[in-house]
């Protein structure tokens, strides 16, 4: 930059006299006392989503709860026995046939046709898993 | 130039009395700020609109940033912000490409009260207004505000690496230009 160098420090760029005071002041009047209503609209922005959703669910609650007093005939609501979950699971399960719930869990139980496999499948199958092929003939 | 201690203690005045604290923030900073803006801009009356907006979006964001080092290269980092969204915004109401902007910045250096340069100034501000946007910006941060390329990588948000290439080629374009003159 030999060409520049001459020329380097000189500013040939002019501002009116006193402009820095001057802008100075506009700037600090422009935003002075702002800052707390731009940080309370600011904490307003953050939590609306969150107050969204209380409000949802305060609005489901009070659904519910009215109701439950609007449709079901008085007093009934008192005979609804209070149980705890653990109090509620354990009964359910023993309600229920543990052979019912492997059937229901069971993948194959809802397919309609059971796929048949050969010997000779099983057998290239297993050697493909590197079994050792004595402990195949020991199995089939 | 500001130094880190000087930021030190804008910040730690910001955090006790935020009022005061910015008040000296725009003491401190104004005039190097409003020389970044003015290079890129040229027009002293965009530059001091720039530079208004500057410290209106710093004020905004002021007690976002408290926790965070620089404050330097944050407020020239929000400078530089607002000086290319007032350049985009004069290619839109001109009809000037967005090549010739250097051209029309250029036109608008010879035609300002507010510029006093001599024959050789000219040349060199003409010579920087061809560079492309990107360019232009490394060069003046680099030649005229000294900034190192760490702090300028905070502020353009580009690695060190091609911070050096973009200043190189520009000291390359620039020198081409005024030996072609």
């Amino acid at each position: 930059m030999k060409k520049t160098d001459k020329i380097m420090g000189i500013n040939p760029f002019k501002v009116p006299d006193n402009y820095f005071e001057d802008v100075n002041r506009k700037i600090i009047s422009a935003t002075a006392g702002t800052v707390n209503e731009t940080n309370k609209l600011g904490l307003f922005i953050r939590l609306r989503p969150y107050l969204a959703i209380a409000a949802s669910v305060a609005v489901l609650v009070l659904l519910s709860y009215t109701a439950v007093k609007i449709f079901l005939p008085a007093g009934e609501t008192e005979f609804i026995p209070e149980i705890s979950m653990q109090e509620f699971s354990e009964s359910y399960l023993n309600d229920i046939d543990i052979l019912t719930l492997e059937e229901i869990t069971d993948p194959l139980f809802f397919s309609e046709e059971m796929p048949e496999v050969s010997k000779s499948e099983i057998i290239d199958y297993l050697l493909l898993e590197n079994i050792d092929i004595n402990e195949i003939y020991e199995l089939l | 130039m500001s130094t880190p201690d000087q930021d030190k203690d804008l910040i730690q005045l910001l955090k006790k009395d935020v009022n005061k604290g910015f008040r000296l923030v725009v003491e401190t900073y104004s005039s190097k700020l409003y020389w970044h803006i003015r290079r890129l801009v040229i027009l002293h009356e965009d530059a001091d609109d720039a530079l208004q907006n500057t410290f209106i979006n710093a004020w905004k964001n002021i007690r976002g940033f408290r926790n965070e080092s620089s404050l330097y290269t944050w407020l020239y980092a929000i400078a530089t912000n607002e000086s290319l969204t007032l350049i985009n915004k004069r290619k839109r109401n001109t009809t000037t490409s967005l090549e010739d902007i250097g051209s029309y910045l250029a036109n608008s250096i010879e035609g300002s009260t507010w510029f006093d340069g001599d024959e050789a100034q000219t040349r060199l501000q003409n010579a920087i207004l061809q560079l492309p946007e990107k360019q232009r910006i490394v060069f003046n941060l680099k030649y005229f505000d000294k900034m190192t390329y760490e702090d300028m990588s905070k502020v353009l948000k580009t690695s060190e690496g091609a911070l050096k290439a973009s200043y190189h080629h520009a000291v390359n374009k620039i020198e081409k230009y005024l030996e072609g003159d």
